[in-house]
């Protein structure tokens, strides 16, 4: 479970202070695929980012799968979001220098795995995402679609509790953004709770849930119930 | 971690040469110049006989004339006569003392077919091994009659006995001095005081002698000194024997006076001659003396150790921290250029501690790589400079703590220097790289 009380993120800057989140209550139950919109400025990176334990909180609490994130250290939120997060990035992130096998190597090092069981996940992941064959290759030989799927394999390498995408298909065309939204739902059906910051109305309407920022506010109009959703959906509109 | 670390650094340092080449080449320059420096002042700093330095007095008389001015600060020459040195030579029997002075030989074994070698000689009596702790491989010093009554015997070097024989225990045997046969009595273990403190004439780094003969054979037997013979008085000196009974400074004198009583027992034996010498017109002078001085003040009488060679190992580590600065700045610009990646390793787990080590492992890896290349630009330095002092063996005097200093300095060096841009880069926001888009 991720659960979000009464957060608030101010960014400080010398001339400006932006609100981007205001008092944001939000709970992800486990096995949850949902689906972030908003327009853009709204703050959806910035949960995103609070939900990854990349940036610390204003004020509010904030709980990962039952443990307050308050004030912990570096290292330990940097332990928690390893062993408990992936993340997947507009742009892939992947690292240029490195070839497949060791971009999906990268999270499992800081996790301490040995050899052996790092290679036996790099290789799972990789095949999960049908790129077994080319482990060797660099990120530079790939297509976008390829690249945001070894992406993913990477984000899953360590069996992660919680998926965070910010807007994975942004980059992709519509062919590779189905595959890949194809594989994201394959990988919540395993069991893998994600949510996914999304420009594309379509592929919201796939998640189960849909939860929209507007203005740093959460406007959930949601129901669990996948029927009940576009129902509901209707309705509003 | 650490290896993963090591891994990431190599290819990390791989993917930008140019910029790995660069900074390397500018710290290896850096450290070989400070180690060049270093090893200079630290050879020439050197008490060559650190355990003997307060007991081994180098003696000098003021026995130039009333008018005549020395080059040393106090005016006192640094040599004496010869008939002051075996006037010395025979007093205080009880105290070891020795005078010596440099000549030498072609030097042959009884082996028609050997191709002479010439070597440098020490003449000197037997005292001279025992006071500058030089050992013997084989045999020992010639005896107190060899000392009081002229006989051609030798002692040789290890060096010089493995040039001559290929080793072994050769005493007994006889060698050819010039044209005259000497026996062997003994063979001293390779010796070589870094400076040459008991003779500085000639240069303070010249190369100790191979061979050491009877300082009395120079009453029946022409030596000609090789190295520094200074005349201050108009007199006829047309043959050997003129020579000796002359007023010219050319043998070195020293003693070895081990508690203040000896030293203070020397000091005024030292003064008797001097008045008495005043007394036979002799030493025309009114503040005529005479002196000691122990090793350490003896180098610094002799400015063995120059102050610019401070100055020098000053300079050239100013000159190490500007090839750092400049490092800095290049490391600076590469790692804030690999800043987005750190966002991602960051977002995947890794802390910031991590990242800096991460980074720190890659500076001391440019350490080290500059460290050794430096060390043998520091070797090569050296081996120019050997050119420059005639004999003298810098290489060599490159110890191992200079091998393993070198690499240290450098490593450290740039680790220090390399904190700064390590923290940047892990003290930034990862978010901040991963939000552009
Ligand atoms: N590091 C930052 N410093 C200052 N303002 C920021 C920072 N990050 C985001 N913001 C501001 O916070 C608001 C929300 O940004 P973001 O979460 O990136 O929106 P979205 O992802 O929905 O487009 C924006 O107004 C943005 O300008
Ligand atoms: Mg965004």
């Amino acid at each position: 479970m991720l659960v979000m009380s009464d957060i608030n993120k101010v960014y400080q800057t010398e001339l400006v202070q932006t609100h981007a989140l205001r008092d944001f209550n939000l709970t992800v139950k486990e096995g949850e695929f949902i689906a972030v919109t908003g327009p853009s400025g709204s703050g959806k990176t910035t949960f995103l980012n609070i939900a990854g334990l990349l940036e610390n909180i204003s004020s509010g609490d904030y709980q990962l799968d039952g443990q307050s994130i308050v004030g912990l250290s570096d290292k330990e939120l940097s332990r928690l979001r390893n062993e408990k997060i992936g993340f997947i990035f507009q742009g892939f992130n992947l690292i240029p220098d490195l070839n497949l096998f060791e971009n999906v190597d990268v999270p499992l090092r800081y996790r301490g795995f040995n050899s052996k069981e790092r290679k036996q996940k790099i290789e799972h992941a990789l095949e999960l995402v049908g790129l077994a064959s080319r482990m060797k290759h660099l990120p530079s030989q790939l297509s976008g679609g390829q690249q945001q799927r070894v992406a993913i394999a990477r984000a899953l390498a360590g069996e992660p509790k919680f998926l965070l995408a910010d807007e994975p298909t942004g980059n992709l065309d519509s062919l590779m953004a189905k595959q890949v939204m194809e594989l994201l739902e394959k990988i919540n059906k395993q069991g893998t709770t994600i949510v996914m910051v999304t420009h594309d109305a379509e592929l919201a309407r796939r998640a189960e849930r849909n939860i929209q920022i507007v203005d740093g506010q959460l406007c959930d109009f949601t129901m669990y119930q996948g029927g009940a959703t576009a129902n509901e959906q209707e309705a509003i509109a | 971690m650490f290896s993963y670390y090591i891994q990431l650094a190599i290819k990390s340092l791989k993917s930008t040469i140019g910029t790995t080449l660069l900074m390397v080449l500018a710290i290896a320059c850096g450290i070989g110049i400070s180690m060049t420096a270093l090893t200079l002042n630290h050879m020439t700093g050197n008490n060559p006989i650190s355990e003997k330095s307060d007991q081994l007095f180098a003696v000098q008389l003021q026995s130039t004339g009333s008018s005549s001015t020395w080059s040393t600060t106090d005016n006192v020459p640094e040599q004496l006569t010869y008939q002051d040195a075996t006037n010395l030579m025979r007093a205080l029997p009880e105290l070891k003392h020795t005078p010596m002075y440099k000549t030498g030989f072609s030097v042959r074994t009884l082996d028609p077919e050997f191709a002479p070698v010439l070597r440098s000689s020490r003449v000197t009596t037997r005292h001279f091994f025992s006071m500058f702790d030089v050992n013997f491989l084989y045999g020992g010093p010639w005896s107190k009659t060899v000392d009081e009554n002229p006989t051609f015997q030798v002692v040789i070097s290890e060096e010089l006995n493995d040039k001559l024989f290929g080793g072994g225990d050769n005493t007994g045997k006889e060698i050819f001095l010039n044209a005259t046969t000497y026996q062997i009595v003994g063979i001293t273990e390779s010796w070589q005081p870094k400076p040459k403190f008991y003779d500085v004439n000639n240069g303070a780094f010249q190369s100790s002698e191979q061979l050491f003969i009877p300082f009395v054979l120079s009453s029946v037997y022409e030596l000609q000194s090789w190295g520094n013979n200074n005349g201050w008085k108009e007199e006829r000196v047309n043959n050997y024997q003129e020579k000796l009974a002359s007023e010219i400074l050319w043998t070195q004198y020293w003693a070895e006076l081990p508690t203040k009583k000896d030293q203070d027992k020397f000091s005024q034996f030292l003064s008797g001659y001097v008045s008495q010498q005043q007394k036979l017109a002799r030493f025309e002078r009114d503040d005529a003396k005479g002196i000691i001085r122990n090793v350490q003040q003896w180098l610094d009488y002799n400015d063995v150790v120059g102050d610019d060679s401070y100055v020098l190992v000053a300079v050239s580590f100013m000159f190490l921290v500007v090839c750092l600065v400049n490092s800095i700045g290049l490391l600076l610009a590469k790692f804030l250029r690999n800043a987005p990646h750190v966002g991602v390793r960051r977002a995947l787990g890794a802390s910031r501690g991590q990242v800096f080590a991460q980074h720190l492992v890659e500076v001391g890896m440019l350490g080290l790589l500059g460290g050794l290349l430096g060390l043998a630009f520091a070797y090569f330095g050296l081996s120019l400079l050997k050119n420059n002092f005639d004999g003298f063996d810098f290489v060599a005097s490159m110890d191992i703590t200079m091998f393993l200093a070198a690499p240290i300095i450098a490593v450290s060096a740039t680790v220090l220097a390399g904190i700064y841009p390590a923290w940047r880069v892990c003290t930034t926001l990862p978010s901040i790289y991963l939000k552009t888009q």
